[in-house]
């Protein structure tokens, strides 16, 4: 009667141990890989930041304003040392899901390649919103400037007004890119950006009627009153 | 020539056919049907009263018009030189009319203008703008005699203008060009000029067609290599400047901003040449000086330090980047001032001229936002300075302007430190 009992117990041992043993190797990877991709993710990072400050990559992007936006935001690292950390989390990332892959389970398997297949939507989304930032930030100066040597009242008005609207196409773009809640962002945006242009519309159309004739007035007029300055 | 391959075919055939001559006066113009025609009938009456003998030609470098200026330019004539008490001059005046080649600008069309001088190898040179209405035959003589008889390559302009014109050239041109390069020339931006044809073969030397100063910079960079180049400069003074009404849509931003940044990349490149040089000395100046009665001006005050006002409460953060922090605060507390004693300090608008230079050296914004944020600056510094010399006359006015140029020279040192740190 302990024979069959025994067989089994020693049989489902042996299955266990031999799936862990089967295990263990792919967990080892795991955990090489893993090392490694720290280890590389280290050196890059490091390398990448010398050669960013090298090349005074901060101070391109402090007069491009990308520094401006940090300090905004609060963050205190310069703009180089968080180039060089956002890699290093991204090369971590993709060794940790290569890692996973050796465990040589299925489901972790799918998850590992539709990481892989959506990362390049994460990059392109980073980069409109960068790219969407930094063009908010130019023209929201440029026009702030212009404001102010025209002499129109609430120059930070335009300024802001402009950078807002910069700034929402591009989270709308880099949510279209992300494939999130796509047709309830592309909704909101028409009707935000619709509702906004119509409101400018009426309010200098109807509201502003008089306030807009005279800033034509003055722009094709031959000077301010009373300035006839030449300053050549 | 290869150096002259830049020159209209046409021109070049027309200049062989003329071969040398003494003098060549250049008149770029475009679109100035209204007043090419005065300043033609000018230059033929200076050359006849003063030039009688001399080998002339008289070349209009145009910028493409529409409006006739070609036509008006080949039609101008003098009926009875008697009248002007000269005599129909010996050799007659050659007269040519030639569109210019390269990016559209004064600095192309004077390009031509060069071009010509070289390939008639002309002795003496001179260059008016086409609108001017105040040009007399006298205005030749005195561009051109500096040359043939003393010996000088560069002629500048010294016009009598009215105290509250040319700000921009007497708060930040003249003493600046003045506190960097040692020379006194006291329009340096006039536009009417005066050069050797030695001096026009050296402009012909530099590569600087296709950049900025082809298109607004031509003036002060002429200046600017005839000092650095080490040529024998002077100026003659020519009474009043009155021209033709300026397009009224100019913008004054973007004026001041081309005008500024010519300068600014005028001291990067010449900055070994003006490094050494602590003192300034005049430059010789021929001519009658006499007084002008000039129209008097109405000047918007309130509306100047209105947008110096608004500068100051929301481009902080530019300026912040640019001023250093006692000139910031200087200015944040002019802005507190009642209009009484509102008094842009020479000082401070020094340490503002010079901070800015040093800031467009290092590109700490994008140079087209810097330069533009000067504008609420320099509108503070000339309310400032209309307000001070609201009773002066123009000898007390040039006595304010002579303090302002000490005060530029005084803090050189300032610069050079800021420059090198």
């Amino acid at each position: 009667m302990n024979e069959p009992f025994t067989a089994r117990l020693v049989a489902a041992l042996n299955t266990f141990y031999e799936g862990v043993m089967g295990f263990l190797p792919g967990l080892l990877a795991f955990l090489l890989i893993l090392l490694l991709g720290l280890a590389v993710a280290w050196v890059v990072r490091f390398v990448v930041r010398r050669v960013l400050t090298a090349v005074r990559f901060d101070r391109l992007a402090d007069a491009s304003g990308a520094g401006q936006l940090l300090s905004r935001a609060d963050l205190q690292a310069t703009p180089s040392a968080l180039v060089a950390a956002f890699l290093f989390w991204v090369l971590l990332a993709s060794f940790a899901m290569a890692a996973l892959s050796a465990l040589d389970i299925d489901a972790i398997d799918r998850l590992t390649a539709e990481f892989f297949l959506y990362l390049p939507r994460v990059f392109a989304a980073m980069v409109i919103l960068l790219v969407g930032f930094l063009f908010a930030s130019f023209l929201s100066r440029a026009t702030l400037l212009a404001a102010i040597n025209a002499g129109a009242p609430s120059p930070r008005v335009f300024s802001l007004a402009v950078k807002l609207l910069i700034t929402v196409l591009a989270f709308a773009m880099a949510l279209e890119q992300l494939h999130i809640a796509r047709s309830i962002v592309l909704a909101a945006f028409i009707i935000s950006f619709g509702s906004v242009m119509l409101s400018v519309a009426i309010a200098f159309g109807i509201g502003g009627r008089d306030v807009a004739r005279r800033m034509l007035e003055r722009r094709f007029e031959s000077k301010e009153p009373g300035d006839e300055l030449e300053h050549l | 020539m290869s150096e002259l391959s830049f020159l209209p075919a046409d021109l070049q055939s027309r200049l062989a056919e003329i071969g040398e001559v003494d003098i060549l006066i250049g008149v770029p113009s475009y679109n100035n049907a209204r007043t090419i025609g005065h300043v033609v009938r000018a230059i033929q009456a200076g050359l006849a009263r003063y030039f009688p003998d001399q080998r002339s030609v008289v070349i209009n470098s145009d910028g493409g018009s529409t409006d006739g200026t070609a036509e008006v330019f080949a039609g101008a004539a003098i009926s009875d030189y008697a009248t002007i008490l000269a005599r129909h001059p010996l050799r007659g005046v050659h007269r040519i009319i030639t569109p210019y080649h390269g990016i559209p600008g004064k600095g192309s069309a004077l390009r031509t203008v060069f071009g010509a001088a070289v390939a008639t190898r002309a002795r003496a040179c001179a260059v008016v703008d086409s609108d001017l209405r105040s040009i007399t035959p006298e205005w030749i003589e005195l561009l051109i005699s500096p040359q043939l008889a003393g010996g000088f390559d560069f002629v500048a302009p010294l016009y009598r203008r009215h105290k509250y014109d040319g700000t921009i050239t007497n708060s930040i041109v003249y003493p600046l060009t003045r506190a960097l390069f040692g020379q006194r020339i006291r329009q340096p931006i006039g536009g009417d000029f005066g050069f050797s044809g030695a001096l026009a073969r050296e402009y012909l030397c530099h590569d600087v067609w296709s950049s900025d100063v082809a298109r607004f910079g031509i003036d002060i960079w002429m200046t600017t290599t005839a000092i650095t180049a080490g040529f024998r400069l002077c100026q003659s003074f020519l009474g009043a400047k009155i021209h033709d009404v300026k397009d009224p849509g100019v913008d004054l931003s973007a004026m001041l901003m081309q005008v500024v940044s010519a300068v600014f990349s005028l001291m990067q490149q010449h900055e070994a040449s003006w490094r050494p040089i602590i003192e300034t000395r005049p430059v010789p100046l021929f001519g009658f000086d006499y007084t002008v009665g000039l129209e008097p001006i109405h000047v918007n005050v309130e509306r100047m330090i209105g947008i110096f006002e608004s500068g100051v409460r929301d481009l902080e953060q530019v300026w912040g980047k640019v001023l250093q922090p006692e000139t910031m605060s200087a200015v944040q507390s002019l802005a507190r001032q009642s209009r009484d004693s509102f008094r842009f300090a020479a000082e401070h608008w020094v340490r503002v001229v010079y901070d800015f230079a040093v800031a467009h050296r290092r590109g700490v914004i994008n140079r087209d936002h810097l330069l533009r944020s000067l504008t609420p600056l320099y509108l503070g510094r000339t309310a400032s300075f209309v307000l001070q010399t609201a009773d002066a006359d123009a000898d007390q006015v040039e006595a304010i302007l002579e303090e302002l140029c000490v005060e530029y020279e005084r803090l050189k040192p300032y610069l050079v430190e800021r420059w090198d740190s």
